[in-house]
């Protein structure tokens, strides 16, 4: 049993007032391996946030089935080990922070749960070290930045010691500085203690260093695939109003306007930067100073 | 003469309390007609602050916000008038609609201005056609339009203002890259089209880079940097030493500098960076090496 | 600036007081709103008054701040006092004038049950001043849980009270903001009529009722993430636990209150 999450021909379709029968899923197959980060990568609408609410039974399939650790989520029974299995981290950092007090907001699931109060007391230290804000135990949440929110909210879902956490675009409310907090975070927590990932997101750039990319249109699987592999493929996720880093861009136009041997899939700075360096060193723009 | 001035501009929070902040400190920058600046910082580096200063949302400590040459709070009573001469848009505008309509909530601004029915009506259909929303929207309700219909219904209440200088808090923040683009686009075509001035609150580079002239760099309560777009983004250590970040393209030019190749830094986008490439790679065929 | 308002009227200390068990603290001032209103003679009042002194020097709450506290019910105590001066008829007469008379057993009783509404008022803002409005709703539900045999429900109660003090902060903020952005499109909040005024509202009451729905929504899933299905088969990580200090709390009341009712049942009472 490798898979926490699989998805079968996963259909989802809900009935609007106005234009019938709207189907937002159309035949999902999805496996998400224990300890992987995967990346979800879609336009809005696209259906990647309805996808992920079908990982912890906050929403069931109209057709297929969903898999999370072998239980099948339509399963009244198994309905809290589900959620048990899959935490799930929402948008808005503001909206899902239940507490007065940053601790007592993270022991709220462990509570629900029934934990004997010892063990809750355990998990919630744990949890907010492994977040990094064991020092903010005693504060009250309103005053914190949303980043900091965001990773009070993971602490939350940690402590119910979960295999897998769901993040549905975690930082679109947040600043550069709070997004660059919470992807780190969840990195370590995928690196460190092994929790698989899921990241729902519209940022490119927060999906570069991840495991694999799977990207979402129209509610069917457009892509799934290493990053470097997805981003090579960049008319193709233009055409689906998905944007790759700059990095990419650049080569890719270079690539366009006629410039030959250059590789596809070009992602970060040091390897733009190393790629470049090539180029101009074979077209005869030699550096002024010697290479090392 | 600058369309706005600030003057010392220095606005304490909670004074004599135990929460007293500097949010502003001194701060004096002058911003031409028809400018488009972008306003950078992190959060907490006094942005917010500044713009609701220049509207006259918030009075200042000490210093002064010129419109025009006059003081906005020469007359406390008139402060309104400034709101419709610097409109601000804030940040999820679409929290604020409220109307039954589309049209009714556009209209609420120039409403509250007094104009007559008819100007009114001219005002909100063109500031519909400015952010692109469909004729038939204008009668639904606000709350049934999709979420990037309702940014730029609410963007449009703005508008409908035709300030003189226009504000907007970060107008695309949270949004997917073609929301953004959208948006992005239809500020710079009403900038071009109005000549208006506009102030552009942004946390990315490389929105600022590809829409705006001036840039506002605000860190620590103070304007820490004000200049053309290639003046600020080749300070690119100290913007990283505010916590900034400067685009990816530029990054991998200033890489390349450092590396010894003669390339120009300046350069924000994608495209930009093709033609330098492709510029050095011309000049190297043109056999006169660099 | 509005977003820091602190609510209820916690005032942080490290003190004995502040230590206590908020169970204990709640029964006492019960008890000892109790034996304010039993105790029939300014002895009982004078015994009242000096163990609300001892617990308020403990408490290290400034005196001026637990003073200011009675500042919102002077009326009440003023309307009282008058109503006693003017109705209770004595033996002695001490002033006349057209119908107004006053007898000395009017003074006294006025006196009394001014001193006896300060006397309660002051010991429940002792409460409220040690106790974080969180430990309080904690207290509370501890205290009533018993009552969910009678099919109260003591937990959705606690629950509710903690998400109102969660998103108080969050909602004024928000009102703030909503505000702001209402007078950047011109909305006069200031001036005009009541009608003019009430009207004025709307551009503000609408944003907030739609966006206290969303969170509403959003809090909900978020709650139902984290295998929220009411109070069944619920565990607390904090534990509330007496100690020796309570004990000694409950002995000192004891004592006072013993004291009270006998200085009331020996003594003869005022009126």
């Amino acid at each position: 049993m490798t898979n926490i999450i699989e998805t079968k021909d996963l259909r989802f379709e809900y009935a609007s007032e106005e234009e019938g029968p709207r189907v937002v899923l159309d035949g999902i197959d999805l496996d998400i391996r224990k300890g992987e980060f995967v990346a979800v990568l879609g336009h809005n609408g696209s259906g990647k946030s309805t996808l992920a609410k079908h990982f912890n039974a906050m929403l069931l399939p109209s057709g297929g089935k969903c898999y999370v650790a072998g239980m099948d989520t339509a399963d009244e029974e198994k309905r809290f080990d589900v959620r048990q299995t899959v935490g799930m981290v929402l948008q808005n950092p503001d909206n899902q922070l239940v507490a007065t007090i940053v601790e007592e907001d993270v022991a709220f699931g462990p509570e629900n749960m029934g934990v004997p109060p010892e063990e809750i007391r355990k998990r919630v230290d744990e949890a907010l070290k492994a977040v990094g804000m064991y020092e903010y135990r005693r504060h009250a949440p309103h005053k914190l930045s949303g980043g900091q929110k965001q990773r009070i909210a993971i602490a939350g879902i940690i402590a119910m010691r979960p295999a897998c956490i769901v993040l549905d675009e975690p930082t679109a409310m947040l600043d550069p500085r709070g997004r660059e907090e919470v992807i780190s975070t969840i990195h370590r927590l995928c690196d460190e203690m092994g929790i698989t990932i899921v990241l729902i997101t519209h940022y490119m750039d927060e999906t570069v260093d991840a495991d694999r990319v799977v990207v979402i249109d129209d509610g069917r699987v457009l892509l799934s695939a290493a990053p470097r592999e997805v981003f090579s493929q960049v008319d193709r996720l233009k055409a689906v109003e998905l944007d790759v880093p700059q990095a990419t861009r650049l080569i890719y136009r270079l690539q366009k306007a006629g410039v030959k041997g250059l590789p596809a899939g070009v992602l970060t700075d040091d390897e733009c930067i190393e790629v470049l360096s090539n180029l101009l060193e074979v077209n005869g723009c030699p550096s002024s100073k010697p290479r090392n | 003469m600058p369309i706005l001035e600030t003057k010392e501009l220095t606005y304490i929070y909670g004074q004599n309390s135990p929460f007293e902040k500097k949010a502003l400190d001194t701060v004096s920058i002058a911003i031409d007609e028809g400018e488009f600046v972008g306003v950078i910082g992190h959060t907490g580096s006094g942005k917010s602050t500044l713009v609701q200063h220049l509207n006259g949302l918030i009075k200042p400590t000490s210093g002064s916000i010129l419109l025009d040459g006059r003081d906005i709070w020469a007359e406390p009573k008139k402060i309104r008038a400034v709101r419709f001469e610097v409109g601000l848009c804030f940040q999820y505008p679409e929290y604020q609609l409220f109307a039954e309509t589309v049209y009714k909530d556009i209209a609420f601004g120039p409403q509250n201005m007094g104009l007559d029915e008819e100007e009114v009506n001219k005002r909100v259909k063109s500031a519909a056609a400015f952010v692109s929303l469909k004729p038939e929207l204008l009668e639904k309700s606000p709350f049934d339009l999709s979420g990037g219909e309702k940014r730029r219904a609410a963007i449009a209440g703005v508008l409908a203002m035709e300030p003189k200088v226009l504000i907007l808090d970060e107008p695309t923040a949270g949004l997917d890259p073609k929301g953004r683009d959208v948006i992005l686009g239809q500020i710079r075509e009403y900038q071009k089209e109005r000549g208006s001035t506009v102030l552009l609150v942004s946390h990315s580079m490389e929105d600022v880079a590809r829409v705006c002239s001036k840039v506002l760099v605000m860190n620590d309560a103070k304007c820490a940097m004000y200049g053309t777009v290639d003046e600020v983004f080749t300070r690119a250590s100290e913007l990283a030493g505010m916590g900034l970040n400067i685009p990816q393209v530029t990054r991998i030019f200033l890489g390349l500098k450092e590396r010894g190749y003669n390339v120009n830094t300046c350069v924000y986008t994608a495209r930009q960076g093709r033609d330098e490439i492709l510029r050095l790679l011309s000049q190297a065929k043109g056999g006169d090496g660099r | 600036m509005i977003r820091d308002i602190t609510f209820g009227q916690f005032f942080p200390a490290k003190s004995v007081v502040h230590a206590l068990d908020p169970r204990t603290k709640l029964i006492l001032v019960v008890a000892y709103i109790v034996l304010v209103f039993i105790g029939n003679n300014f002895l009982c009042l004078g015994l009242a008054a000096a163990f609300l002194i001892l617990a308020t020097a403990l408490s290290k709450v400034p005196p001026k701040l637990m003073l200011r506290s009675t500042r919102p019910i002077l009326f009440v105590i003023a309307f009282t006092a008058i109503l006693n001066l003017l109705y209770i008829k004595g033996d002695v007469l001490l002033f006349e004038w057209g119908f107004v008379q006053i007898y000395d057993k009017g003074v006294f009783t006025a006196v009394f049950m001014a001193i006896r509404i300060i006397l309660a008022v002051l010991g429940s803002s002792l409460l409220t001043y040690t106790t974080s409005p969180t430990d309080l709703t904690d207290g509370l539900e501890r205290l009533m849980s018993p009552l969910k045999v009678l099919h109260l429900p003591v937990h959705e109660f606690a629950l509710m009270m903690t998400i109102a003090l969660r998103f108080i902060p969050t909602l004024i903020e928000e009102t703030d903001k909503i505000m702001s952005a209402q007078k950047a499109r011109g909305a006069d909040l200031e001036t005009g009529g009541l009608v003019k005024r009430v009207k004025a509202l709307v551009p503000i009451l609408i944003p907030l009722f739609v966006s206290s729905f969303r969170r509403a929504f959003d809090l909900a899933t978020a709650m139902e993430c984290r295998c929220y299905h009411g109070g069944e088969g619920r565990t607390r990580m904090k534990k509330l636990q007496m100690h020796g200090r309570d004990a000694w709390a409950f002995g000192i009341t004891a004592l006072v209150l013993g004291g009270i009712i006998a200085a009331s049942i020996l003594l003869p009472p005022v009126f």
